[in-house]
This record gives structure tokens, sequence and C-alpha cells, in this order.
């Protein structure tokens, strides 16, 4: 054993004696996971929830019409509505002049807004008089995906349409049972507000009674917490799981060059069994492995990531991922004839198996049958195991299933490969 | 005299893509006794390099098996290569590290620790006179000193058996110089038995007690070095290099019967002697002869007379390089 771990501190040692090195174990993962981390959280949002600018024309300019304005900030408070709510930053992008129709339509057309919501002239009139009136709406959004200012949009209308025939039924009733009844008529004035009343009562039942129906563009991040956590929750693991691959496939060309220069040979003849110098040789592959994924995670740690409550749980994970990723080394290594073929074998499997295994993005983004295929990759069946501990808090028995394929996988790739491992 | 070395029928045989196998070693029978220095000679490729392998632990023979020490070096390993030292041909050390650092690592693979292990690495360090230079790192040494401290590296465990795989080659003179000293202060100072490998006359002549001569994976003949030129006799070798013309049978028939003392004659012509024949090589006439001096003059002349450019003559007295060619018809060299 002693044996063994100085054979694996001497070679970690001429790893990290060589500057060559140090950029792809340290700098480039470190840079990339916190880029990618950052960018990724600014997907989900800054502090708060998402903002969705909306341009609203009201060109009715009536009570009524405000209402639906208001009612529209309050169904969703992601919403600016544009000019009306347009703040001293210029959220709104106006430049200070007027936001004519004409204008609206255009930013919606080039996406500069989300949407465009024009109230027509004479909205409080029909509503009032219980007819039919068009509220155009602007959107690039996929008509068959769900659009959060839609939805808004559409739930304010349903109240209000709603509101309005409770008006214009009890308006109706109001007339038969005056004429039934022989009343004298209602002076137009009284009539008019015992309606705005009973519509303005109607309104207020629908949006109380029952549980009233919000919409809100959800943010990726727990109450309270900041956006960019989620992205390094996706590239910390993605971006260690990547690097893992480069450091460890680096391997292939190590061994080789050990065999050429002769210290594997020197090593063998040493009174040492040959199990010793693959265990450390392994072992040395293995501690790099485990030393990159610390690396980054670090990263992670020193900006707020969320970890999870199973560090131990994690440490098995990362521990099945690189020993997978090791015997993947060991079984390719005998078949390699020169470095210059290494390197090329490294970058085609780390470049395909990490994006392809969902190492860049979440793999829940791409079409169902990408996501078949991904896991051929091993490191699918890592991210879905740190997305188990990462973002849902998951256990040891949530994640044993990938631990389990992973290793699986290993123990095919040792056999292979110490089966046909080259001492000379 | 106790044996350090015993081979007994050593063959390794290695499988080519195409399916063919190969037969590096065919049956090799050594034994090397206690303090002495053994010389493993022959051209490139004759298949010394595998047998010292084999015998060391790195490559598993086909078939055979040898003992250092007594233990079997395919059934008890461990203990077998704890009696040896091995200093193969490739500069076996880790570029990246410092002549120092380097002994020391591999000192710790013997078990060596602590003071102990400083010490030894302070001893060897001095015996291959690169103290000064211990803790710089071996890719900024000369061939040379590379060399030494690949020659240190296989006495960091003070052994009574070491292996030296050509560690000469490639290394200029005065370094080679200090190497040959070196194996015969070993030999002398520690008592150590030495197995060498090397395709040089000199080298062999000049270091061992006895020698192998190796040749398309057999030993051809073993013995010491006045055993094996007693093998062909007190002939003087007179080498003539020749242009490239061709040399009739008939010329050198005649030559061998008119002159007083002429055993035999080989011709090697160009294109036995470098791969890319050309009309400007020269080939090599060898005459084998008594008193060989005497015999000269008439030789001479009856080429001259013949029209065959003499362009240099040699007279050699018998040594390992006229039992290498009168055992395999060509020189060492080639």
């Amino acid at each position: 054993m002693r044996s063994i771990l100085t054979i694996i501190l001497n070679d970690l040692k001429i790893f990290f004696s060589q500057r060559g090195n140090l950029p792809g174990l340290l700098v480039i993962p470190v840079l990339l996971t916190l880029v990618i981390g950052w960018s990724l959280g600014q997907i989900g949002g800054d502090s708060g929830p998402t903002r969705l600018r909306v341009d609203l024309i009201d060109l009715d300019q009536t009570e009524l019409s405000s209402e639906l304005i208001d009612d529209l900030r309050a169904a969703n408070d992601a919403l600016v509505l544009c000019p009306q709510d347009n703040d001293a930053d210029d959220y709104c992008r106006l430049d200070e002049e007027p936001l004519q129709l004409e204008r609206a339509v255009e930013r919606a057309r080039s996406g500069s807004s989300s949407a465009l919501i024009v109230i027509p002239a004479g909205y409080a009139g029909a509503l009032e008089g219980f007819e039919r009136v068009d509220i155009d709406y602007y959107s690039l959004s996929d008509p068959l995906r769900p659009d959060p200012v839609r939805q808004s949009l559409d739930a304010v209308l349903q109240r209000a349409s709603s509101a309005s025939m409770t008006t214009g039924v009890a308006g109706a009733l109001l007339d038969n049972l005056t004429s039934a009844i022989e009343l004298p008529p209602l002076a137009a004035e009284t009539r008019a507000g015992f309606l705005r009343t009973l519509y303005l009562r109607s309104q207020e039942m629908l949006t109380e009674q029952p549980a009233p129906v919000r919409f809100r563009v959800a943010d990726t991040a727990s109450d309270g917490e900041d956006g960019s956590m989620n992205g390094f929750n996706q590239s910390a693991p993605g971006m260690g799981t990547l690097y893992v691959m480069f450091t460890v496939l680096g391997g292939m060309a190590v061994l080789l060059r050990e065999r050429r220069q002769w210290t594997l040979q020197r090593l063998v003849v040493l009174p040492l069994s040959r199990a010793q110098i693959l265990g450390a040789k392994i072992g040395v592959y293995f501690s790099l492995g485990m030393i990159q994924y610390f690396i980054v995670f670090a990263v992670g740690a020193a900006v707020g990531m969320d970890f999870g409550s199973n560090p131990s749980a994690l440490l098995a994970v990362m521990a099945a991922f690189v020993l997978c990723i090791t015997a993947l080394t060991f079984s390719l290594a005998p078949w390699i004839t020169s470095e210059g073929q290494a390197r090329g074998l490294v970058l085609l499997l780390s470049l395909s198996l990490a994006p392809l295994g969902g190492a860049w993005w979440p793999l829940e983004i791409v079409p169902e049958f990408m996501q078949t295929i991904g896991h051929l990759s091993p490191v699918a069946w890592a991210m879905d195991a740190f997305q188990d501990l990462l973002w849902y808090d998951g256990g040891f028995p949530d994640v044993l299933p990938e631990i389990g394929v992973l290793l699986a996988a290993a123990a095919v790739l040792f056999a292979v490969g110490i089966r046909s491992f080259k001492y000379e | 005299m106790r044996l350090m070395v015993e081979a007994r029928n050593l063959r390794k045989t290695y499988k080519r893509h195409d399916g063919s196998t190969i037969e590096a070693v065919k049956g090799v029978d050594l034994e090397i006794r206690q303090g002495e220095i053994f010389s493993l000679l022959g051209p490139n490729g004759a298949g010394k390099t595998t047998t010292i392998s084999m015998i060391s632990g790195l490559v598993e023979p086909t078939e055979g098996d040898a003992s250092i020490g007594g233990f079997s070096i395919t059934k008890q390993p461990m203990d077998a290569k704890r009696l040896m030292g091995f200093v193969p041909q490739e500069i076996a050390l880790y570029p990246d590290l410092s002549a120092r650092q380097n002994l020391a690592f591999f000192g710790r693979m013997y078990g060596l620790a602590g003071k102990t292990l400083s010490r030894r690495v302070d001893e060897l360090v001095e015996f291959v006179d690169l103290s000064d230079r211990q803790n710089d790192r071996i890719d900024t040494f000369s061939g040379g000193m590379k060399r030494r401290i690949n020659l240190a590296a296989g006495l960091l465990n003070s052994p009574p058996l070491i292996y030296m795989d050509e560690p000469t080659v490639g290394i200029d003179p005065q370094s080679r110089r200090r190497i040959l000293d070196t194996v015969k202060l070993l030999r002398e100072e520690e008592g150590m038995t030495v197995l060498y490998t090397t395709h040089l006359m000199e080298e062999a002549q000049e270091l061992s007690d006895r020698v192998g001569i190796m040749d398309h994976g057999e030993i051809i003949a073993m013995g010491t070095q006045a055993e094996l030129t007693q093998q062909v006799g007190e002939e003087d070798r007179l080498e003539f290099t020749i242009g490239a013309q061709e040399v009739a049978e008939a010329l050198l028939e005649r030559i061998q019967q008119e002159t007083v003392g002429v055993t035999r004659i080989l011709h090697n012509p160009p294109e036995q002697l470098s791969d890319e024949s050309s009309e400007s090589t020269p080939s090599r006439l060898t005459v084998f002869a008594k008193r060989g001096r005497t015999a000269l003059p008439q030789i001479i002349q009856n080429l001259d007379a013949a029209g065959v450019e003499i362009q240099s003559v040699a007279v050699r007295e018998p040594d390992l390089e006229a039992v290498f060619l009168a055992l395999t018809g060509r020189a060492l060299r080639d």
C-alpha cells in the first residue's frame, strides 16, 4: 500500500510540476463555471421575478379601461406596462418619445416588447352595453406554448366579461321587474349607478371567490434567492464533469509516454507486483479526477451554490463518475500509438459525450429521443444524479440507480483495460 | 563458484499484426557466476534486450525460466527482483523531476526511507560525480549525465547483481569511458555480478570475464575471450575495403590456393553492407590467414593484377569480431 501511495504522490507531483496542465485543471474550468453559471442564472432571472415589457395602448381612456389596466397589473406583477409603468431608468426603452400605436406594433414585431395590448375606443361602452368588443394582442410568442402575458390578459378579460354579463343580466332583470310590477321607471342615473355597483361587486367576487386565478412568470429561484445560484447548480457539475473527462482521459497520453520513456518498465523490474503498479496508476487518475471536481465545486461553494443536504451522496456520485472515466482511459490506452492520437481522442470523447449527456445544458430542454441517446454517455447518468441532489435535495436512495450504472460501466471497462494493459 | 543467474531454455515468441509469429529468443541457456562480468554480444536485433528483459522479469518468457540467486523470476519474482538492479538502454527517468527526486522516488520503491534513503542518494550522486547537479531537472542534463543517473538508479538497493542493457548507447567517448570504468569498479569494489549487453566488441573485450555471442535469438558461442578466439584458430583477419566492382569467384579461389597461409575468403558486396546500394558504395573482402602480414603482399599483388581497386587494408589479430564473423559470415556492425 505504501508503494502504491508513493507512486500516486510521485505522479501527482509530476502532473502539477508541468505548468501546461494547470490551465486545463484550474483556470479554464473555473472561468467557464463562473461564466456559464452566471449566464444560466440570468436566464432564470436576476434579483426578484423576471420583468416582462408589455406595451399597452389605451384608446378608450375610460374608468373601465383603467380598471382593466389595474387588474392586469394585479394579475401579474412581472408585467411592466409601457408607457404607464415606465421607471426613471426607462425600462420601457421609450427614449422619452410617446408610444403611438404604429411604433408599439413595430416594437412587438421586433421583439423589443414581449407583447402589445390595444384597448379599443368604446371598450367601456361595449362592456356596459353587454356588447362584443375586441382587444388586439400582438406578440412573437409561440401560440402553442404558454404565454404568461396572454394568460394574464385572458384571466383579466374573463373576469371583465363575466362581470359585464352579470350586469347585463341584472339590468334586463331590473327592466323586466319594473315593467311587470308596474313600478315607476328608474331614473337613468340611478339605474346606471345600480348596474355599476353590481359590476364592481361582480368583479370583486370573481377576483376573490373562489380562489383568485393569478398568473406570474415563475422565477426559477426559490423566493428571495439570487437566480444565478441555479446557474451554478448546472454549470459546476457540468463543467466539473467535462473537465474530469479532459483531465482523466489525458492519462492515455501519459501512460503511452511512460512506456516510451521506460519509467513504467523500470517500475516493473522493481520488487512490485503488476497489480500494485496498475492499482497505483488507476489511483493517480482517480485522484486527479476528484481534484478536478473539488476545484470546480469549490468555485460553486465560493459563489454560494446550493449543495443540497447529502454531501456523502454527492461524493459518491463524483467518485462513481471519475471511476467510470478512469476505466474508459485504461480501456483505450493500450490501443493508443501516439500522443497526437491520444489528444485527438480526448477532445473527441469529451466534446461529444459532455454535451450529449447534458453537461452544457439541462437534458430536459432537448427532445425526448436526444435524451434517450444522451444516456449512452456516462455524463447523462452523472448529471441526472447531480440534478437529483442539487436541485431536488434528493438523498442516497435517489441516486443509487445512477451510481449503479456508472459503477457497472466502470467494471466492464476496467475488465477490458486491465486485460490489455501494456507494461512494455 | 555460486551461480547468480541461471536461465534454462528461455524462449520468447511475439505475434505480428498479420497473425504470424516471430521468435525473438530461441531457447537460451545461460549461467552467470557470482562476481563475474558477463557480456551478451551481438548485433542489433540479435535478441539481447529480450533475453535480459526476461531474466529481469520485465517480459514473461513464452517458455523456460530463469533464477536469480536461486529464486525463479516467474514463480518468486519479488525475491528475485530484490537481488537485482536494472539499467535499461533507455533513459528510464522522469524528465520533469530532478536527479535527486528521481533517485529518491526509486529508492522509496525499494523500501528505503528517511536518513537511509537520503544517505544512499548522496552516495550515488557522488559515485556518478553529479553532486553539483543533483537538484537540476533531468531534462536539462546532457546525454552522458542522464546515462550516469540512469546507472545510479539501478544501484539504489546495493544489489549483488546488476543488468546493464547497452548503457553507453548514444553518448560521447568521455562519458562512455566513465561508465566502463564504473562497471569495473562495481565488480572490483562491491563484488557485484554484472550482466552487460552490447553490440560493441571493444566493450565486451574490455569488460568481460565471459562473453555470450548472440545472433538471431540464439547464443551461438559462449566462453572466455581466449576460449572464443580459439574457435577461429590463430588466424589473422585481413580486411580489404575495395571499390564497388564485381570480384570474380575465380580470383578469390586463386588467391586462396596460391597464397601461403590463407584459409578462407569472405566477400561482402555492397548490397550486403548497405540498404542503399550504389556504385560509390565500397564492398569488403575479408581474408583469414595464418601469419597475415606475410601473406598480405601476395594478396595485394593478385588483386591489383585483376584490376580490383583497393581503398584500404587492415590487419586484425584474432578477436571477438573474428569469432562472430567466422560463425555468422557477417560483421557485428552489419
